[in-house]
């Protein structure tokens, strides 16, 4: 019997408590965030969409090849200083925002954005094309770009920073095979073949 | 009722209708009321038990629809719920599944009648109006069981089979609860009980003795249970049932299920205000200001709210604990209360 | 009833009792039931309330992670192993990686193994967030999930803000982790964090919810599993350490820096009922959010300076030929890898097991005889994940 009011007594009182508790939070600001009219700051980390500049773009096929689920494409013909890419795509319906492509990217064409919200209608519009609609091709290789005025000096400070040698022995590079432009018919090389200069450099 | 029908008779081109006119033209009229005020507390009430919720959980609840908090999300959804299509289910009974959701809402619309908003002004003043409401509420266990069972579903089965089990033993705590106030009044009345009340707070039925505060606090339980809603939704136990009873149910014989359901709910706390809280009296003498009508509802409507904290803050106890809260704890301690209240009232004299 | 049970209990006069046929009512619980937690379908056979049959079915969310761990190499499957434990993606990792560094012969540098730690523990105490809120929703408390929620949002933008990513982080990799701490006041917020989730988030969970008296009712003395059953199942993590089992491997098998740091493993009293009961399980969570805060605390204060990564990210990760077992301790128990390596940069078979595999297997045994009620909260209490039992 003492048991019954003892259980009839804790069970008020725990439902006061809880009660008591729920009825404070009536008073705290809510911490819901009014989507469209509010945001968020992204920090700067964070991998939204991926985005590809191709302005720097050399088409050397290292993102579309390291992509765990094939995302990306990139079509080009012809080879060596002919090369011409005629198009990348990026299928965000597949996209799972690894970032395994920007961190091996060489020229720091490709980065992840603070873009997260595309939302459509149809999903095959999911389908990024990154070539503008008005050039067929764009050429690939490095000389012919610089004579165009489209290139830019591969980014260095990249959240990974590389070695400083490798600043140094960029321009060498321009003669000796470096990844700027593997041909595209190589696929031997693994995914971010070490080139000379990364031995050096377990970095930090 | 008398005080529609003074208020018809007053009217312009009304002075020589006959007696029975008089009276059906005023029925006519308090039923519409009750139908559009049921219809607007369901509206209102949807909207409220999301704000309610959203604020004890640290949430805003609905902000968009009608700009200021969301005002119109009831307005929307129940557009939204008129334009869906009606299915039903092939394997289903179709003339008691059609039917079962008409039976749950003239449940909770008949006990509307004897309600008292002011003083005069109910729809059926009955003798036995107490006992009518909790007669005719009963009719919705019977509409829920027909929907359950009609539905040819085996969750909906479960659901109808806990409602049943459920809402048939709470009735007996539920109106054990009031049977002393039924004693103090010596009518079953429903103005008579509120007009027993007058007087301020001291007056109210909650505070003349201590058996009857805590049969105010039974009365409130049972209320929970008899309207299926947390933490005694067996019904519908959305986690374990998926939906109980209503699982086939969808469009307007859905709505009809919610509409009941927050009927109900503004229902069992009208009643609440009007047997333990002092009906349309206002608590002190400087409120007498606000008419009776409103302070009615505005006693509703807290009730309500607290109806609604009770059900976002505790967990659901499970059916075989709900039945043995209500026969081992419940009635024990509501008979107690009738037999004390009893004595303090021969004592008193 | 049938016919023999009505003669047993001596009510009816025993010569004229009917032929009462009665058979048991098949009940598909799922795959579309709130209380499964995902696509899990549980085939029931009952009697009214009281479940005679539990066959858990398998299989909807497969998405074939292992075969496709044949086809990429090491480092584009450790995104894959994000989405096992989708609600401690960093403890799933860590597992792997694991796995792979003990194949590899690779060590990993101080400060990234203390990174490690601090980013799986915040993800346990999401995932044990995450685990007593939908327990909570299960027993019918809807506020709690939503304060609960709340924090393991804060979780969600720390982790954000280190790694990268809300929910899927792909933040280590073989030989450390890939991002640094990004500024000290990250640490400054984790530290701040998880004071204030010793101090006054737990306690008001433990009010709200652990302490209510119909919480109590509801879990204490159901669905209790023995230590022998939890044993026989392979019940690890918090299942098997709510049955009174101490075991983790976080202290039994260490791994990473578990072993420079103090803390304590938590497990079932049997405080409000029999030990092993449904809320011995809830509340040993609750306990390891609190040990998991020591740890957290503990890694950051002692995060020493220096490299976080030994291989480059550039570099191709190449594992010699070989076979590992290795297993490390995610938020729902024992996350094992076996791994088999080619020589080369993919791996010839990576076999995963996983702990809410073997964990959702004890409800055979333990669910028969319970109440539907009853099972939910069995299943809520067991913590699955069915992306993990899946894969």
């Amino acid at each position: 019997m003492a048991q019954y009011f003892a259980d009839i007594y804790e069970a008020v009182s725990s439902v006061l408590k809880g009660m008591r508790i729920t009825f404070k939070h009536i008073y705290k600001k809510p911490v819901t965030l009014q989507f469209p009219d509010e945001r968020q700051v992204m920090p700067e980390r964070y991998r939204g969409f991926v985005h590809n500049d191709m302005t720097k773009c050399d088409s050397c096929n290292i993102c579309a090849k390291l992509c765990p689920v094939d995302c990306i494409y990139i079509e080009s013909e012809g080879k060596g200083k002919a090369r011409m890419m005629t198009r990348y795509a990026i299928d965000y319906n597949k996209c799972i925002w690894c970032s395994l492509c920007t961190e091996n990217c060489h020229t720091g064409s490709i980065t992840m954005s603070h873009d997260y919200d595309h939302s459509v209608y149809d999903r095959r519009t999911l389908v990024y094309e990154f070539m503008d609609p008005t050039q067929e091709t764009i050429p690939c290789h490095r000389a012919t770009r610089i004579d165009m005025g489209w290139w830019v000096e591969p980014k260095e400070d990249k959240p990974k920073p590389k070695p400083k040698p490798a600043a140094e022995a960029a321009p060498p590079a321009e003669t000796a095979p470096a990844p700027e432009a593997p041909p595209p018919a190589d696929d031997k090389p693994a995914p971010g073949t070490p080139t000379p200069d990364d031995d050096k450099g377990v970095e930090n | 009722m008398d005080a529609l029908i003074a208020l018809i008779q007053n009217a312009p081109g009304a002075a020589n209708m006959s007696a029975q006119a008089l009276h059906n033209t005023a029925a006519a009229l308090m039923a519409t009321l009750m139908f559009t005020v049921m219809a607007l507390c369901a509206i209102v009430f949807t909207w409220m038990e999301r704000k309610v919720a959203g604020f004890l959980q640290n949430r805003y609840g609905p902000m968009r629809t009608g700009r200021w908090h969301g005002w119109a999300q009831a307005v929307a959804d129940m557009l939204k719920i008129l334009g869906k299509e009606d299915i039903i289910p092939a394997e289903a009974d179709k003339g008691l599944f059609v039917f079962a959701p008409i039976l749950v809402l003239l449940g909770s619309l008949l006990a509307w009648a004897a309600i008292p908003w002011a003083p005069g002004f109910v729809a059926a003043d009955l003798d036995l109006g107490l006992f009518y409401i909790f007669a005719v509420s009963s009719l919705v266990i019977i509409g829920i069981l027909m929907a359950g069972w009609s539905s040819n579903n085996k969750w909906a089965l479960y659901g109808a089979a806990r409602g049943a089990a459920q809402m048939v033993s709470y009735e007996i705590p539920l109106a054990l609860a009031t049977i002393p106030v039924i004693m103090y009044t010596g009518s079953l009345n429903t103005q008579d009980i509120v007009i027993a009340q007058q007087g301020g707070l001291a007056n109210w039925y909650i505070f003349r003795d201590p058996f009857l505060f805590v049969a105010f606090w039974m009365y409130f339980i049972a209320s929970i249970a008899e309207t299926n809603r947390g933490p005694f939704d067996m019904p519908e136990t959305e986690s374990e049932l998926v939906a109980g009873y209503h699982t086939e149910y969808s469009g307007m014989r859905f709505a009809f299920f919610f509409l009941s359901e927050y009927a109900n709910l503004f229902l069992v706390s009208l009643i609440a205000v009007m047997v333990f809280l002092g009906g349309w009296w206002a608590p002190l003498p400087l409120l007498d200001v606000i008419p009776p009508a409103l302070t009615f509802i505005i006693k509703g409507v807290m009730m309500v709210f607290f109806n609604m904290w009770v059900r976002w803050t505790l967990p659901r106890v499970r059916v075989d604990q709900l039945m043995h809260l209500c026969w081992k704890v419940m009635i024990p301690i509501a008979l107690i209360c009738v037999l004390g209240s009893g004595i303090i009232q021969m004592v008193r004299g | 009833m049938a016919t023999e049970d009505v003669k047993a209990t001596g009510w009816a006069d025993q010569d004229h009792v009917p032929e009462i046929k009665s058979e048991l009512l098949e009940l598909n619980m799922g795959p579309q039931h709130p209380a499964t937690h995902g696509v899990l379908r549980l085939l029931l056979e009952t009697d009214g309330e009281i479940v005679y049959k539990v066959t858990p079915v398998m299989g909807y969310l497969h998405r074939c992670a292992e075969k496709i761990a044949e086809g990429v190499n090491y480092k584009q499957w450790v995104v894959y192993t994000d989405r096992f434990d989708y609600l401690a993606p960093m403890c799933c990792n860590h597992a792997y990686v694991t796995a792979l560094e003990k194949l590899m012969g690779q060590e990993v540098p101080e400060r990234g193994e203390h990174l490690r730690v601090v980013a799986a523990e915040l993800s346990r105490i999401a995932s044990h967030l995450v685990s007593l809120a939908t327990f909570g929703l299960d027993m019918g408390a809807f506020t709690p999930l939503l304060y609960m929620f709340r924090e393991r949002e804060e979780i969600l933008n720390l982790l954000e803000r280190i790694a990268g990513g809300r929910m899927l982080y792909n933040y280590m990799v073989p030989g450390g982790v890939r991002y640094d701490v990004p500024d000290d006041k990250w640490i400054k917020d984790v530290l701040s964090f998880v004071d204030m989730m010793e101090t006054k988030k737990v306690p008001e969970y433990n009010t709200l919810l652990s302490y209510n008296k119909i919480f109590i009712e509801r879990t204490a003395n159901v669905c209790v599993i023995s230590p022998e059953d939890a044993f026989t199942f392979g019940c690890t993590g918090p299942v098997l350490r709510g049955s009174g089992v101490s075991f983790d491997c976080r202290r039994d098998d260490p791994y990473g820096a578990y072993p420079k740091f103090d803390f304590e493993i938590p497990v079932g009293q049997g405080q409000m009922g029999a030990v092993g009961d449904c809320w011995d399980r809830y509340f040993v969570r609750m306990l390891e959010i609190e040990q998991s805060c020591r740890l957290i605390r503990q890694a950051l204060e002692t995060l020493p300076d220096g490299p976080y990564q030994a291989i480059e990210l550039k570099k191709p990760v190449k594992a010699p030929m070989g076979a590992v077992y290795s297993r490390t301790e995610s938020a729902k128990g024992e996350l094992g890898h076996y791994l088999i390596g080619d020589g080369g940069q993919t791996a010839f078979r990576n076999k995963v097991r996983s702990p809410s595999f073997c964990n959702l297997q004890v409800v055979t045994k333990v669910g028969v005889g319970q109440m539907v009620s009853d099972l939910v909260a069995l299943v809520g209490s067991l913590d699955i994940v069915l992306g993990e039992i899946d894969r």
